[in-house]
């Protein structure tokens, strides 16, 4: 469902993930979004040059976790991220979809899909090395690095 | 490495068992003097990891633990640490509490925040216009963003790791107001952290093993995701420890501090905060 809309442009990402030595795709599902859908858009920078600076999407690899699978992809254009989704969110059971679905929407302003969200970094518990490869930070460091 | 001196420069550095991300913004600063400033960060860190890793057994803080060496052995930084363990401890209520860890004292939960403040100074001290260092998800910063403004530091959902539960603007304006530090000179005396502040969250989604309810010594949790902010970062992130084990017990703590103040997402979902923290809308 909350795969409606996404526009499948592999070949592109596939190029950049080799720049940033990122794994793109899953084994479950492409996982891989080029332009965000119509809407899912936040404003455009109004940094001067801003329409010329293309968006980069990269996507984290399938991840086990600790109630499914999941994947992270964000999409960025300039500094700023324009879309943070998952293309692969598989949870083991029936309960935990449940209860996602009921608890998220409880948070302050629902989930914040970081459309449009621009941070500079991310606070949350601690992570592992291995764990960091997944995480919006990791997806952040990497790009900036040009 | 690029012709053109670029404005901001990031660096992923693994150590503590996670991966520490930078962000400096050069300022007037030469790219090579940046560069120099990261990697001198980037010492501080390792260093602390060596003396206070309790994953390492041949540790200074892990041969103190198994009561190999005693205090008038230990590194000049250990009396530090203990000290702002000390410290926290009375803070949070006692919610944070090192010495009731399960193998002996433990400052884990305060060390990195700690060592962030301390490899953050170092950027400052280099002279760049702005930083922020984020360990682990533990976050500190100084001065302002490229674009100037105010750092936006998003608080990771506790349930999905790829969204955020919101996003809270922190640095030098509000803090500057708030704390009254202005630029050092009127007292002589100039405070360390000037101008820094720190954004610290704790949970059980990650590893949840450091928390430990010091009234049973078990591993215990009263919060989906507890955030802690202030001025100082040794002390967010043993606070966001304490509320994170505390839950709503842990915030009265928090807020009868200056300086600081805590969200938590309780394991229901719901939210709560104790006022002083900026949202962004």
């Amino acid at each position: 469902m909350r795969r409606a809309g996404w526009y499948l442009v592999t070949g592109a990402v596939a190029g950049f993930a080799g720049v940033l030595g990122f794994h793109i795709g899953g084994t479950a599902a492409p996982a891989v979004l080029g332009q965000p859908a119509p809407g899912e858009l936040g404003t455009p920078s109004a940094g001067p040059g801003a329409a010329a600076v293309r968006a980069r999407t990269v996507a984290g690899a399938v991840e086990q976790y600790g109630y499914g699978q999941l994947s992270v992809t964000v999409t960025v254009r300039g500094d700023r991220i324009v879309a943070v989704s998952v293309p692969v969110l598989h949870t083991m059971d029936p309960y935990s979809q449940q209860l996602a679905r009921q608890v998220i929407p409880t948070l302050r302003s629902e989930v914040l899909a970081a459309h449009s969200a621009q941070i500079h970094g991310v606070s949350g518990a601690t992570y592992t090395s291995e764990a960091y490869a997944q995480s919006i930070q990791s997806a952040l460091d990497k790009l900036h690095v040009r | 490495m690029t012709a053109q001196p670029a404005p901001l420069t990031t660096h992923a550095e693994p150590v503590m068992g996670t991966v520490f991300s930078f962000t400096a913004v050069h300022g007037d600063l030469p790219a090579d003097a940046v560069r120099a400033a990261l990697a001198a960060a980037c010492r501080v860190l390792h260093h602390c990891d060596a003396l206070f890793s309790t994953w390492d057994p041949a540790s200074p803080v892990s041969r103190f633990r198994r009561g190999e060496a005693a205090l008038g052995q230990m590194p000049p930084e250990f009396a530090e640490v203990l000290r702002e363990c000390r410290a926290a401890k009375e803070a949070s209520g006692g919610w944070f509490d090192p010495w009731a860890m399960p193998g002996g004292f433990d400052p884990t939960g305060l060390v990195k925040g700690w060592a962030i403040e301390r490899a953050l100074e170092e950027l400052r001290r280099a002279g760049l216009s702005g930083a922020l260092i984020n360990g682990g998800g533990d976050v500190a910063v100084f001065g302002s963003p490229a674009g100037g403004h105010r750092w936006r530091v998003g608080i990771r959902h506790p349930w999905r790791a790829d969204a955020l539960a919101c996003v809270i603007e922190v640095g030098q304006g509000p803090v500057t107001e708030e704390r009254g530090l202005e630029p050092a000179g009127g007292s002589g005396e100039s405070p360390p952290r000037a101008g820094i502040a720190a954004v610290a969250t704790s949970g059980p989604y990650e590893r949840g093993a450091h928390l430990i309810d010091p009234a049973t010594g078990r591993a215990a949790s009263r919060a989906a995701s507890a955030t802690v902010t202030g001025p100082g970062l040794a002390l967010a992130d043993a606070l966001a420890t304490g509320v994170a084990v505390g839950g709503d017990e842990a915030l009265p703590a928090v807020a009868g501090l200056d300086g600081y103040a805590a969200y938590l997402i309780r394991p229901d979902g719901s939210e709560t905060d104790t006022g002083g923290i900026a949202f962004a809308p």
